[in-house]
């Protein structure tokens, strides 16, 4: 194939997939949900404990069972529950068992680490042939989210890995946790979009609709009026010290990229520091091209690049975001332009 | 579609090919193929070791002692090297970003 970046996806089941710690709410979000009237023909994919507690017309419960390749690395294994659950969703739609469905919603363990259910959509031979990735929604807690972030490294990765961040039990915390938890949720994933579940209300739209691939400029240091209280920065404070090592930078380059150059570039830094790269999100002005590819990788796996149709802005510039953890941004940004013979600038948000 | 241990358990890594096909005024597929030697190539080179197209499908990766590893793709020659080399390959690696930035 000479095209790596071709249009896919088109005529595919998009997958929605809902994560975040446990009791994060969930499975609230998803009941609220499944209350529109345009989830009607949705099936939910939900661990075997879940309970969406409404009569949806397809909600399956599946046993976690993960398969690890002999010769991959953890985020790179198939979900052998999701597989076999995705592969008899096809089947008995088929056997007209099941009623017709366009779009699948798969809610995680608060334990999960979402990056084999990824993998698993993206690479499962029958799977990636049906279905296509669409959103990663991640719940955070603004009441608990210090405890969840700071004890389990799944919770991280969650957030990580999030298109949309939805703030849970806003009605139950103070202003301080809640612009806390946002302030963290900026600086840990400044890619995604950040909402408060009390804003999302029944409208999936703001959730499910195609997020416009692009990098968010916006990853600016955390604003809310309340962090300016002496409690606000208390609280960011006690969040801070626990992802102290996860963070992200953006990165802009001055000139069109060599895409093979970055193709071998980012091969060489996923293999050696996958594990703490947790994120890698740009949109760029490769060689020869008028028209932006968007690339986007969780841990070491990497969605095929998709050309996009044109620059969401002015600025024509590439411009990546990594989400890492522990990784020196000096030594990435000038390894980036080693590689690529391009220069490359940390974003300012000015 | 694993960027780490380039497992195939689809048809195309992500970093094979090009986006910009001959009539988009890129590279042919055969052309994009010797590019991605010679870019692989200008990292390999600094642990001694050579990148070459076998048969249009494949990579050969040879070192200096002759040992050699048949590789799928550009990101699976990262594991086959540092096998053969018995030592690991980091792209932050500051003789190597000299070599780059000289060369």
């Amino acid at each position: 194939m000479d095209r790596v970046a071709d249009k896919r996806g088109q005529g595919l089941i998009p997958v929605t997939v809902i994560t975040g710690f446990l009791g994060s709410g969930k499975t609230t979000l998803l009941q609220r949900l499944l209350r529109s009237p345009c989830m009607q023909r949705t099936a939910v994919l939900m661990n075997e404990f879940g309970e969406v507690g409404l009569d949806h017309l397809l909600v399956e419960h599946v046993a976690e069972s993960v398969v690890l390749l002999k010769s991959g690395c953890i985020c790179c294994s198939i979900r052998d529950d999701l597989k076999s659950a995705l592969r008899g969703l096809l089947s008995r739609r088929d056997r007209a068992e099941v009623p017709e469905f366009d779009r699948v919603v798969i809610e995680t363990t608060g334990l999960a680490d979402p990056a084999p259910i990824l993998y698993t959509l993206v690479s499962e031979p029958v799977v990636r042939h049906h279905f296509r990735l669409a959103t990663v929604i991640t719940t955070v807690d603004a009441v608990n989210a210090d405890l969840h972030l700071s004890r389990n490294p799944e919770g991280v990765r969650q957030l990580a890995a999030a298109d949309r961040v939805v703030i849970t039990k806003t009605d139950l915390a103070e202003p301080t946790q809640i612009a806390a938890a946002r302030a963290l949720c900026r600086r840990v994933n400044p890619t995604a979009w950040l909402l408060d579940a009390a804003d999302v209300g029944t409208d999936p739209d703001l959730l499910l609709a195609a997020q416009p691939p692009g990098v968010d400029s916006r990853a600016a240091p955390p604003s809310d009026a309340t962090l300016g209280t002496q409690a606000g920065q208390a609280h960011f404070a006690a969040l801070e010290r626990h992802g102290a090592d996860v963070g992200s930078v953006s990165l802009v380059l001055d000139a069109p990229l060599d895409w093979t150059a970055f193709g071998v570039w980012l091969s060489m830094l996923l293999h050696r520091y996958g594990n703490d790269v947790l994120r890698v999100k740009g949109i760029l002005q490769v060689r020869e091209l008028q028209a932006p590819v968007f690339i986007n990788a969780v841990q070491h796996i990497v969605h095929p690049p998709q050309h996009l149709e044109s620059w969401p802005t002015d600025d024509h510039r590439s411009r990546i975001v990594f989400i890492t953890r522990g990784v020196d941004r000096e030594r990435l940004q000038r390894s980036l332009a080693a590689f690529t013979k391009v220069r490359v600038s940390e974003a300012s948000y000015a | 579609m694993c960027g780490f241990c380039g497992v195939f358990l689809s048809e195309t890594h992500w970093s094979d090919g090009s986006v910009a096909g001959p009539q988009a005024g890129g590279r042919t597929r055969r052309q994009e193929r010797a590019h991605r030697v010679a870019v692989a190539n200008r990292v390999l080179r600094h642990y001694g070791l050579k990148l070459a197209d076998w048969q249009g499908s494949a990579y050969l990766l040879s070192g200096q002692t002759g040992q050699t590893a048949v590789v799928p793709s550009v990101a699976a020659v990262w594991p086959a090297a540092e096998q053969l080399r018995k030592r690991s390959l980091d792209p932050f690696d500051e003789a190597l970003l000299e070599a780059l930035e000289r060369g």
